[in-house]
């Protein structure tokens, strides 16, 4: 491969649209850059991935920063369900030995359309509870309690100031554990997962799922990319514009997403989860019944 | 930010924990966010003013990855090697964020969250310890 300015501006280019966009939905935008990567620079498949899994911490690392110093993720939720996803991701690598690839998609594309089709007939709960000031309403259960789980954050976009306490830390560990598993596995699809489980079953508002998701994935992210490092399979040439274009879309989608509506994040994260979903379905196919849909990068 | 009228003992607690913790993990993040980008952008300069062809294998990236090789690139400012550097900075940032944060909560004597983030950062140990040499 020779390391020109066009190779490396299509990376950043493409690079800085998925750390936007991830930053927005608190996903690592791992479905639009693997893709990009192996269509538009013909890359490996396995350079990309690993590339991308890079990306993911450059992402994190920008957006959880910018997330953090605005007070819109929440810390204590963070590490706590960080337990669950880290178990999640050593045991989704322990379960690739023994489990049919094929099987595992589709399940996690049943899981995935669900949550993409609630996330959708959702899209407006969050600003009407916002306005109504439900989310200080839920009934924290004995570990919540336990842990303090709870917090505020100023919404730009209603110009208020949000508090909310968090329920369901039964349900929200579960979820965790199978993002943990996904990413572990499948090596996509952590970041909706955790969103989702925050959002949907854990009292949490949109914004805060999106702010703790996005500093959560670096972590798993981390110790995927330390295996692809010592496998050789992280290409330092790559990964440097990949990394770049990735911060600092990142960081221009940290400025935007607190000004945004829920209501939209919500329905482009329902768009996200559902392409998603398609696109493990076209693998499982390709995989068992070498039947081929037509999906980006797969 | 205003102080409240009637702080309870435990929710001023709580603030002062909060504190100290998100300014920890704000500037693990921030240090390894500029210095990786510096070092990328650095290294990916030079590469591109060298017009390198580079291999795309992983026996390659591996043969970087010797000490040998590393140490007298990043004196002779090989590209490679910088971005070897920016690379293991950037992985590595996540993972200090949870260390630092053991730190932060233990100074606050905030027992359950150490123990939260401990077995954190047990799991990942364990995560790496079993696929360099168990799992494979």
């Amino acid at each position: 491969m020779i390391y020109s300015w066009t190779f490396v501006m299509v990376l950043f280019t493409a690079a800085c649209f998925a750390g936007f966009l991830g930053a927005l939905l608190g996903v690592g935008g791992g479905i639009i850059i693997v893709p990009a990567m192996i269509l538009i620079s013909h890359l490996p498949v396995k350079v990309a991935v690993a590339a991308s899994l890079v990306s993911v911490i450059a992402t994190s690392n920008a957006g959880g920063s910018s997330y953090v110093d605005q007070r819109i993720s929440n810390l204590r939720l963070a590490m706590f369900l960080e337990m669950a996803t880290t178990i999640g991701a050593l045991s989704g690598s322990v379960l690739a030995l023994y489990l049919q690839a094929w099987t595992m998609l589709l399940i996690f594309a049943a899981l995935l359309a669900y949550m993409g089709y609630t996330s959708f007939t959702t899209r407006r709960l969050d600003d009407r509870r916002i306005a109504g000031g439900d989310f200080t309403r839920a009934k924290p259960d004995r570990l919540a309690a336990f842990l303090q789980l709870r917090g505020h954050y100023h919404d730009e976009a209603e110009d208020k100031q949000v508090q909310y306490v968090i329920s369901g830390t039964g349900p929200g560990l579960a979820i965790s554990y199978l993002a943990g598993v996904t990413s572990g596995l499948l090596g996509v699809g952590g970041g909706v997962l955790k969103v989702s489980a925050m959002n949907q079953s854990m009292n949490v508002p949109m914004k805060v799922a999106v702010g703790t998701s996005k500093l959560m994935i670096g972590v798993t992210a981390a110790v995927g990319a330390i295996l692809f490092f010592f496998a050789g399979l992280i290409h330092f040439h790559v990964v440097a514009p990949v990394a770049l274009g990735t911060t600092l879309g990142a960081t221009l989608g940290t400025m935007v997403m607190n000004r945004l509506r829920s209501w939209l994040l919500k329905w482009l994260f329902a768009v996200l989860m559902i392409y998603l979903a398609y696109n493990m379905v076209a693998k499982a196919l390709a995989l068992r019944f070498h039947i081929v849909l037509p999906a980006l990068g797969s | 930010m205003a102080k409240p009228i009637q702080p309870n003992p435990s929710a001023d607690g709580l603030e002062q924990t909060e504190a100290n913790v998100y300014a920890v993990v704000y500037h693990a993040l921030v240090f390894g966010m500029y210095a990786s980008s510096a070092l990328f952008l650095v290294g990916m300069l030079l590469a591109l003013f060298r017009h390198e062809r580079v291999p795309l294998t992983s026996a390659w990236v591996r043969s970087q990855m010797q000490w040998h090789v590393f140490w007298p690139g990043l004196l002779h400012a090989d590209p490679t090697a910088i971005m070897l550097l920016a690379t293991v900075l950037l992985i590595l940032t996540p993972i200090s964020r949870v260390v630092f944060s053991i730190y932060a909560f233990a100074v606050d004597r905030d027992w359950p969250y150490v123990w939260v983030t401990g077995v954190v950062l047990g799991v990942i140990a364990l995560t790496v310890v079993l696929a360099r040499f168990g799992l494979q």
